[in-house]
């Protein structure tokens, strides 16, 4: 069995990755795509971060923490809204989004109040 | 007994009244004692001159029984001129401490010792700082400087044109002819750098021993650290006038010329007299006496004094200075007047610029630490009265509402934090109307 290299094995492990991933519902990759958009804004922050100096530090902490926070709300909603997780199989949808947009909304009044 | 060193508000306060009226007190010595006989010393220009200069001149014997300096607490003269080198005792109620106590209280003096000087006088030079020689019977001699003469052979008439750099003193006009001086020498106590003065020094090859009898021993005063006329200015700005040749001051060493030996040069005049008169002005304040008003101080654009300043506030200073000139107070020409922002050290030091008219103004900007500062201005220059003036201004540090509402270093995080709000509303409709 040590036929195959490891190359071909990363290849062949990410192919079938990639078509897995392309079988999940529309609405999770979107939810996907939120957490990415916020991740990626969190390391914008940092980078300039490291660049400029952490200066006025508490708005970096607030920046930072609205990605992050953002990102952990968006990941539970995909738990919870997941079709596929056992745990939340009697959890209305509707229930997991209003559970979202109340934690999102205490995040956001957070945020504003530190950022300064 | 009014000092006049400042406290913490404004400047020298000064009467006018001592100024137009000076009445120095002229003590005289009774021509009795002297050794050998010689036309009486008699300082003719030196009297006619403060008289000229709208000084009251009085004349009193120095044992006379009614002289004294105060009268009911109040002093009676504005400076005293001491020309009775042996005296032992005043007369009346001058003594050692009464003639401490006139100079304590700011008034000037003038003493002139001679070659058989009492010891009183050299008390009192000892309280003002300089040490006559010991020796009762030393002069000072002068093998290379002496000024050529007919009689005197014995090198004790000296020239000395060794004089102290400083115009306020001696006035602009250089004194070009050397002085004549015969008397003893004195030294100056190191300790006193700053107050007491080499006026005339002697030159390097002089010495003070007795011209009478063999050196036994090496003399003790020797070269320039013998001081020929010494001036004291105290911290009161009280001056004095040290010298200890009374013979520096009579008519006969006024006119005479001047020949230094070993020097071609022939002068007609002697520089006494310019000497003399140059450096009384100087001691009865008509020139080098400063005096300091108004200051103010506030904020640039505004016109009234704050009682306390923020931190990076700019602010400006300025205070007036003016030099008495013997009759009026002309406005004072520097350079080099500094005033420093203080909290236990100078945080800020800028020379002030001066309109011609004796103002003198800076502006700066308050440094970044907050306290309790003092705006301090203090002017010690050669010659010169010291003037020290401080006022304390607190200073505060920004109000909660005077940082800056937006801090541009951190846009990106504000921006950051609204993207993920406005991404968060999209998401939602995205969310619930999507399939």
């Amino acid at each position: 069995m040590g036929r195959t290299s490891s190359k071909e094995d990363a290849g062949a492990l990410f192919h079938s990755l990639r078509s897995a991933y392309a079988a999940t519902p529309v609405n999770l990759k979107i939810i996907d795509l939120y957490v990415g958009f916020a991740i990626f804004t969190a390391l914008i922050q940092v980078v300039y971060m490291a660049i400029v100096g952490s200066f006025p530090f508490n708005s970096f902490l607030s920046g930072v923490l609205s990605c992050f926070g953002t990102a952990v709300l968006a990941v539970c909603l995909r738990i919870q809204v997941n079709k596929e997780n056992k745990e939340f199989k009697d959890l209305p949808p509707e229930r997991a989004f209003a559970d979202f947009v109340l934690c999102n909304l205490v995040l956001h009044l957070v945020i504003m109040n530190f950022l300064g | 007994m009014h000092s006049l060193r400042i406290a913490d508000r404004s400047p020298t306060p000064c009467s006018p009244r001592r100024f137009r009226h000076q009445v120095p007190l002229h003590l005289l010595q009774f021509p009795q004692s002297r050794l050998r006989p010689r036309i009486q010393v008699v300082p003719l220009h030196l009297l006619q001159f403060p008289q000229s200069r709208g000084f009251d001149l009085e004349f009193k014997l120095a044992d006379d029984p009614k002289i004294a300096l105060q009268r009911y607490g109040r002093y009676l003269y504005d400076a005293l001129i001491l020309f009775c080198p042996s005296v032992e005792r005043f007369g009346g109620s001058i003594d050692l401490a009464a003639i401490i106590d006139f100079f304590d209280s700011g008034h000037d003096l003038i003493i002139a010792a001679d070659s058989n000087a009492s010891d009183l006088i050299r008390e009192v030079g000892n309280e003002c700082g300089v040490e006559f020689d010991e020796d009762p019977l030393a002069v000072v001699i002068d093998h290379i400087s002496y000024a050529v003469s007919e009689t005197e052979g014995d090198h004790t008439l000296i020239a000395s044109d060794d004089l102290i750099k400083s115009d306020v003193i001696l006035g602009s006009k250089r004194i070009v002819a050397p002085i004549l001086f015969r008397g003893i020498g004195h030294s100056l106590n190191p300790a006193n750098n700053w107050y007491v003065l080499k006026v005339l020094s002697a030159s390097p090859s002089a010495y003070s021993a007795n011209p009478k009898s063999k050196l036994s021993t090496p003399p003790t005063l020797i070269g320039s650290a013998i001081s020929l006329v010494s001036i004291v200015q105290a911290r009161n700005n009280a001056r004095i006038l040290i010298t200890g040749s009374l013979s520096m001051f009579n008519n006969r060493f006024f006119r005479s010329g001047v020949q230094k030996a070993g020097s071609q040069t022939k002068h007609e005049k002697s520089g006494n007299e310019q000497f003399l008169t140059e450096i009384s002005k100087w001691v009865f304040h008509e020139r080098g006496h400063l005096k300091a008003v108004n200051v103010k101080h506030h904020k640039v654009g505004e016109t009234d004094e704050p009682a306390l300043y923020r931190i990076n506030d700019e602010l400006e200073y300025s205070v007036e200075i003016y030099e008495w000139s013997g009759t009026s107070w002309e406005p004072y020409v520097a350079n080099d007047v500094q005033v420093q922002f203080y909290m236990m050290s100078p945080y800020v030091l800028k020379t002030m610029s001066h309109d011609k008219k004796g103002l003198f103004s800076t502006s700066f900007k308050v440094p970044d630490v907050y306290g309790v500062f003092q705006f301090k201005v203090e002017y010690q220059k050669l010659g010169y009265t010291s003037l020290s003036l401080s006022k304390q201004i607190p200073v505060r540090p920004y109000k909660h509402n005077e940082y800056e509402r937006f801090i541009p270093a951190a846009y990106p995080y504000y921006g950051a934090a609204f993207s993920m709000m406005a991404g968060f509303f999209i998401f939602s409709f995205v969310h619930l109307y999507s399939k």
